[in-house]
């Protein structure tokens, strides 16, 4: 067995269906932070973006056996963690609570290198995200804080470049309308 | 007043334009819509140390509890390799002893009788066919109505449903049969032809109805059905 750095993803998803329960630490070290941007903007809350991958963690082990591409478990473990992220969406939306406005921790404090303005840009694009469709919020963290192109994120969420840009182009006409007051 | 960006502002935030690409009456646009966009909040987001130590501790209790092994044995994939060494005589030989089978277990299962007796036009219960199951017997209809586009019989075994027995044309032209697995008793029935004509059985006794209509009778024995 080699060292932890070195295993692939293959190799630990094989050592865990053999019966090897310990090893499924190396994965859960290595994608615990992977996604945590991504589930905090998407919930609006890192306390309960990082239920949120717990829980995905969770799941992605009980169905470690559907891994139909263990080399590629970084990509289904996304799947079922955006699933969670919708389904905590849809469950909010259901009891009636909004989504809350990003954490003070990383949305309500000026960074060291902004002025004032740039700080409150942000919250108010912050809040404004908040108000997106769940699909509008997810290509826009996937591409403009995660940094990933169309055709990256065509392949994370199956959708098709096409309606990516049909939805992210919907989604800054209407961030322009709810940023209008922060031009 | 439109809030939309312009579809040139919007590939420049896609990152297909520069704003040197826009035209000059766009640049305005084109860098407040940068400003608003590069506010987002890129700051990476780091979880709780513990979160290692939930998430273990759960894959730890599930990974104990039996139903769940028994889950994850049954659901695993496996690969399964069958080889077969096989002569090709011995293969033909298996062939045809499968192909006898299903012919024979066919043959059983739609002959209706024994001895079934030649079709007559005319006649309604043409045969008494041997029994299906426990308590009914196969009782094939005839009717000769050489003009219609689509028979039925319908009667107390079916309810009356008009569309629940269809027959089918028969070899000789005009005539039309269906064979019923029907209960031991006496059952009252009619044809129905091309779904409005209701027709008593020309071969079997008619009763009035009641209402006006005739209908045929047929006493269904074990040995078999019999028009009254």
């Amino acid at each position: 067995m080699g060292l932890e750095g070195e295993a692939t993803d293959a190799d630990v998803v094989r050592a865990v269906l053999a019966g090897d329960v310990e090893r499924y630490a190396v994965l859960v070290r290595r994608y615990r932070d992977r996604y945590a941007r991504y589930a905090s903007r998407m919930l609006g809350s890192a306390d309960v973006a990082e239920d949120a991958v717990q829980d995905a963690l969770v799941r992605a082990f009980d169905r470690l056996a559907d891994c139909r591409e263990p080399d590629k478990f970084a990509g289904w473990l996304f799947l079922i963690l955006r699933n969670r992220c919708y389904a905590e969406r849809r469950r909010q939306r259901r009891e009636g609570r909004p989504l809350e406005p990003m954490d003070e921790a990383f949305a309500a404090t000026d960074r060291p290198d902004g002025t004032f303005e740039r700080g409150e840009r942000r919250r108010a694009l912050e809040r404004a995200l908040m108000d997106l469709t769940p699909e509008q919020r997810e290509v826009f963290v996937l591409k403009h804080i995660e940094g990933r192109a169309y055709e990256e994120i065509a392949g994370l969420t199956g959708a098709t470049v096409a309606s990516l840009k049909m939805r992210m182009h919907r989604a800054y006409d209407r961030l322009r309308d709810l940023m209008k007051d922060h031009q | 007043m439109t809030t939309d960006y312009h579809p040139l502002v919007k590939r420049l935030l896609d990152g297909e334009l520069t704003l040197a690409d826009l035209p000059s009456e766009l640049r305005a646009e084109g860098a407040e819509a940068l400003r608003t966009i590069g506010a987002a909040d890129r700051a990476p987001v780091t979880f709780s140390p513990a979160l290692d130590a939930r998430v273990m501790t759960v894959v730890r209790r599930h990974a104990r509890s039996p139903a769940r092994r028994m889950w994850a044995w049954l659901n695993a994939p496996r690969e399964v390799e069958l080889r077969l060494r096989v002569r090709p005589w011995a293969a033909c030989a298996g062939a045809l002893a499968v192909a006898a089978g299903v012919v024979l277990l066919l043959t059983r299962v739609t002959v209706p009788s024994p001895s079934p007796s030649p079709s007559v036009p005319g006649r309604g219960i043409e045969s008494q066919a041997r029994s299906g199951m426990r308590d009914s017997v196969l009782v094939r209809f005839v009717l000769y109505a050489p003009g219609a586009r689509r028979v039925a019989v319908a009667g107390t075994f079916n309810q009356w449903d008009s569309h629940a027995a269809p027959l089918i044309r028969a070899g000789t032209e005009g005539v039309w049969t269906t064979t019923l697995a029907l209960p031991v008793g006496q059952h009252h029935y009619a044809f129905v032809v091309d779904g409005a004509r209701w027709v008593p059985d020309p071969a079997a006794t008619a009763v009035d109805d009641g209402f006006g209509r005739r209908n045929s009778v047929v006493a269904v024995t074990a040995q078999g059905g019999r028009t009254l």
